[in-house]
């Protein structure tokens, strides 16, 4: 269903609030079927907002956006997509040693997708953000 | 010093009370001549701001992601319950129109956890003031939204047979296997006509007793029946949201013994947005259609 809305419906997102609104959806979702996701993202969003200088927002595609100053460090979609900017290099490493997968929409760029599908995902997902965050500072 | 369970507490009375105010008076003071159509800003632009207003009273309790969703939906489901009591709201019409307010008030909670948690006064008042401008300009604008939905099964039997039982019909005895009428909405049971000609009064009966009076203005043998609806029950489902203007069945002769019967309505829907509630209004006008071409099916294989 994700995967539908975004790559076919994805002009949907130019919509005001539409993809905060379809978050939202997720959000309810992952609330009735998997509500032990929403406690991994609150204590993802707690261990981000340890690091110094950062801070989260709501993404403009919908989720929550974590930064470091006015930098975007990555963010997480409520239904558990982690997508993270490194450049083409780090990503390349990240892709072979399994810990990342190509991003959702785009394949070529420096984005990497991560899904959290189950606690133990929660510390790779540590280890990508704090990756971003040390290339930043 | 408000304790925590205070904040808590006027989280949930607070928004209500102010949103069913403002639609309240939107509906009944300023807008009486509307004859109550509910506007597409009145389903997103205030379930947003009552999910922003209840962020600002929970903003230092602190709440988990689980509980604030919990919590919207909470609100959201008061603000139905106040529907019904004090908007003279259907169940139906709540059950439809609940997934679309538990959605909006929820996206409302968090932009305000982010927006309060940040403390940018000027940014925060512009934003629900834009909100807010978007209702009033919506709320004043006129509205309005027609639509015809056409049904067709084919029948074996000659127009001849059929055409009696398109007029007029005995009561639908078969069980309803449309699950919004099962979970209680009226269906069609009867139809009853003054006499078989043009000017003709006709009746349809609903399952709940109600009928919608019906003027017959067209009235080709075997061909064609259609008939303007003068008259439809004040029934808070569809009181002010959606009207029934005309009604019509075709009969098109295939040559082999069998007959397509064409059912078609014409509506105006009073509630917006149109993308959400005109599938609701489409598919229950299909379900009727379907009901009663079925049962007419049924009558003319005899």
């Amino acid at each position: 269903m994700f995967r539908f809305i975004v790559h076919r419906l994805n002009f949907l997102k130019a919509i005001p609030l539409f993809a905060l609104i379809y978050d939202s959806c997720l959000k309810i979702g992952v609330l009735l079927t998997t509500p032990e996701k929403l406690n991994w993202f609150d204590e993802l969003e707690s261990e981000i907002l340890s690091w110094e200088g950062t801070s989260i927002s709501l993404h403009k595609f919908g989720g929550t956006q974590f930064n470091y100053g006015q930098k975007e460090i990555g963010h997480l979609h409520s239904n558990g997509l982690l997508d993270i900017l490194f450049n083409k290099q780090v990503k390349q490493e990240l892709l072979v040693s399994g810990r990342a997968e190509v991003h959702h929409i785009f394949k070529k760029s420096g984005w990497i997708s991560f899904y959290i599908s189950t606690e133990n995902d929660l510390a790779n997902a540590k280890f990508l953000l704090k990756k971003a965050y040390q290339n930043m500072i | 010093m408000k304790t925590p369970a205070d904040k808590e507490f006027l989280g949930f009375l607070i928004p209500n009370v102010l949103i069913i105010s403002i639609i309240a008076i939107n509906r009944f003071l300023l807008q009486p001549e509307s004859g109550g159509i509910l506007v597409f800003s009145e389903f997103i632009i205030l379930p947003i701001l009552m999910g922003i207003l209840a962020a600002w009273f929970w903003k230092d309790l602190k709440l988990s992601s689980k509980k604030l969703i919990w919590y919207s939906i909470l609100n959201g489901f008061f603000a139905i319950v106040l529907s019904f009591f004090f908007l003279g709201e259907g169940t139906i019409c709540l059950i439809i129109v609940s997934p679309l307010i538990f959605a909006f008030v929820t996206t409302g909670a968090f932009i305000g956890k982010e927006m309060f948690k940040k403390n940018k006064q000027t940014l925060n008042i512009s934003f629900v003031s834009l909100l807010l401008a978007i209702f009033i300009v919506d709320s004043i604008s006129d509205h309005h939204y027609e639509n015809m939905v056409s049904d067709e099964i084919i029948i074996k039997a000659t127009p001849d047979k059929i055409w009696k039982n398109v007029v007029a019909f005995d009561k639908i005895n078969k069980p309803n296997d449309y699950w919004l009428f099962k979970a209680g909405m009226p269906s069609p049971m009867q139809t009853t006509v003054t006499g078989y000609k043009i000017g003709a009064g006709r009746k349809c009966i609903f399952s709940n007793g109600y009928t919608f009076d019906e003027k017959i203005v067209t009235y080709e043998e075997n061909k064609n029946l259609t008939f303007d609806i003068v008259n439809q029950p004040k029934d808070p489902e569809i009181m002010g949201h959606i009207d029934i203007d005309r009604g019509q069945f075709l009969l098109q002769d295939n040559g082999d013994g069998t007959t397509t019967l064409v059912g078609n309505s014409w509506y105006k829907l009073q509630v917006f947005p149109t993308w959400y509630y005109d599938l609701w209004a489409e598919s229950i006008t299909r379900n009727v259609h379907l009901r009663v071409m079925e049962h007419i099916k049924l009558l003319s294989e005899e």
